[in-house]
């Protein structure tokens, strides 16, 4: 069955490139600084967020680069905002093309989280520069040979966001109201996961809560290497690879089991 | 080459209707909710196509020939039945589809091409005899919005026949653009029709049918009236629809 799998995967691999090359072309069409906002809006985020929470709100957390803390977890819960969204919309918006001609449906959301992944991989560029800028010995936050691992929980993160991207598409087919509903609870899910702040502010049994947000723990794997220039502990590990497979699975078997009704409420 | 076996295909015409403000006038207005209604679009059909024939399908219109052309093209899977298609199928039914207008010309052959499952290798081998036969050399690189709904047509086309497929699927011959294009387009489909293979022809011109296929599969209301020779099935078609 793998096999086949991979077979066909191989067939189409064309086909998503070009998807995500046009997503690519149409997205900086007629903007003057084109592919160079992938990068620098996360810059400008972090630093209203920074000016924000800092200034405004006196926010401190003492040891620790404040701009990179807020970096790491904007990078990342940017692309899952954004790919878990468009892959959401992604199956509704192409209905012309799937009545016209068979493609395996599976191309359109995940199509949408590649081509997001890739603006994401550039997000790391200003990630990047912000650790060798603002960085020192004193916070720890130097680059270290555990970013090795890194890889790692972007990966957890991509397979999490495209579960839960083929959870959310097949609703949408039958239920379109996911939208709205989808919508509010991206925005519950951005104050759950800690970006500006650290779970240690939050009242010690409430902390429990975020164990079950994997957000929560992708995010925490790449601070404790990157700010805290240690190797995250094993419990983080597992935690970030169980939850990214069981979704990640989970969302292959609903896809599956429903992909071929889709065309009758295109 | 194309074996169907006692397909079905049931259309649920209730489900475009459940919502909540549905709901909620059937609940202000007495009346009883509509049952679940079905439409039988394909009732038990059976047939083989060997490999090499032209088919032609005729009916009137709602007989189940789009159906069965996009159940045979692998688009929907049907209720009941079985179908087994060896064989690339190239399915002419609609054109464009996948067009991107804010992309230019050159960019739409790729991701189209794409669409309709050519390889990379193979478009850009065919890339300039597509640009071609389109005769849009000078508007390559132009947006596609820009384009006249004849100058899209015309690409469309160029990509859409490029290939020289197992299993040619046709929904009536398609001749797009101005005269002169029209003349060359029809007799591209004529060459590809002709070239030896396997093609499904649906078509309401009794004519052109009797002209290219062998065997006419004649569908009435979802249902297999008869299957034979051209010429019989053609007439027996037209002196039923005339009485």
């Amino acid at each position: 069955m793998l096999g086949r799998i991979l077979a066909n995967f191989k067939r189409y691999s064309f086909l998503m490139s070009q998807m995500v090359s046009r997503d690519f072309k149409v997205k900086y069409k007629r903007s003057v600084l084109g592919v160079l906002w992938s990068l620098l809006y996360p810059l400008l985020q972090m630093s209203v967020m920074a000016l924000v929470f800092s200034y405004m709100f006196k926010f401190r957390m003492p040891g620790v680069n404040y701009l990179v803390y807020l970096m790491t977890g904007l990078v990342m819960f940017n692309y899952f905002s954004e790919a878990s969204n468009s892959a959401m919309t992604s199956l509704v918006v192409n209905f012309p093309l799937m009545k016209k001609v068979y493609i395996p449906k599976y191309i359109f959301p995940l199509s949408k989280c590649l081509f997001v992944g890739i603006n994401f991989l550039l997000t790391l560029i200003p990630l990047l520069l912000i650790i060798l800028f603002t960085g020192n010995q004193e916070t720890h936050c130097i680059l270290n040979i555990y970013y090795l691992f890194l890889p790692f929980a972007y990966l957890c993160l991509f397979l999490f966001t495209v579960g839960l991207g083929f959870i959310l598409s097949t609703i949408s087919v039958f239920l379109r109201d996911i939208f709205y509903i989808f919508g509010i609870v991206l925005t519950i899910w951005q104050y759950y996961t800690p970006i500006f702040y650290d779970i240690s502010m939050i009242a010690p049994n409430l902390q429990k809560l975020f164990y079950f947000n994997p957000l929560y723990h992708y995010i925490d794997f790449t601070r404790q290497i990157i700010l805290y220039n240690h190797i995250p502990t094993l419990s983080c590990w597992l935690w970030c690879f169980g939850s990214a497979i069981v979704v990640f699975l989970f969302g292959c078997i609903i896809f599956k089991m429903k992909q071929d009704k889709f065309i009758y409420y295109a | 080459m194309i074996t169907v076996n006692n397909v079905s295909m049931k259309y649920d015409l209730g489900i475009e209707d459940y919502s909540f403000k549905e709901a909620f006038i059937n609940l202000l207005s007495f009346k009883k909710r509509k049952k679940k209604e079905y439409f039988m679009a394909l009732d038990n059909v059976t047939f083989h196509i060997k490999k090499g024939e032209v088919i032609g399908l005729i009916g009137a219109n709602g007989a189940g020939k789009s159906t069965l052309l996009k159940i045979v093209s692998g688009v929907m899977k049907p209720t009941s039945g079985s179908i087994q298609v060896n064989g690339v199928v190239s399915p002419m039914i609609e054109l464009g589809a996948g067009f991107d207008l804010e992309l230019t010309a050159r960019e739409n052959i790729y991701l189209n091409g794409a669409v309709m499952g050519y390889s990379k290798k193979f478009l850009e081998e065919k890339f300039d005899e597509i640009v071609e036969f389109s005769e849009l050399v000078d508007f390559l690189d132009v947006p596609v919005k820009n384009f006249s709904s004849g100058m899209i047509a015309k690409l469309a086309f160029s990509i859409a026949t490029i290939v020289n497929p197992e299993i040619l699927i046709v929904d009536e011959i398609l001749s797009v653009g101005d005269i002169k294009f029209q003349e060359k387009s029809k007799n591209k489909m004529m060459e590809l029709i002709k070239g030896g293979t396997t093609v499904l022809y649906v078509s309401h011109s009794l004519e052109s049918i009797k002209e290219i296929c062998s065997k006419v599969i004649w569908l009435d209301h979802g249902k297999i009236v008869e299957i034979g020779n051209a010429n019989k099935v053609c007439d027996k078609y037209f002196k039923r629809q005339m009485s």
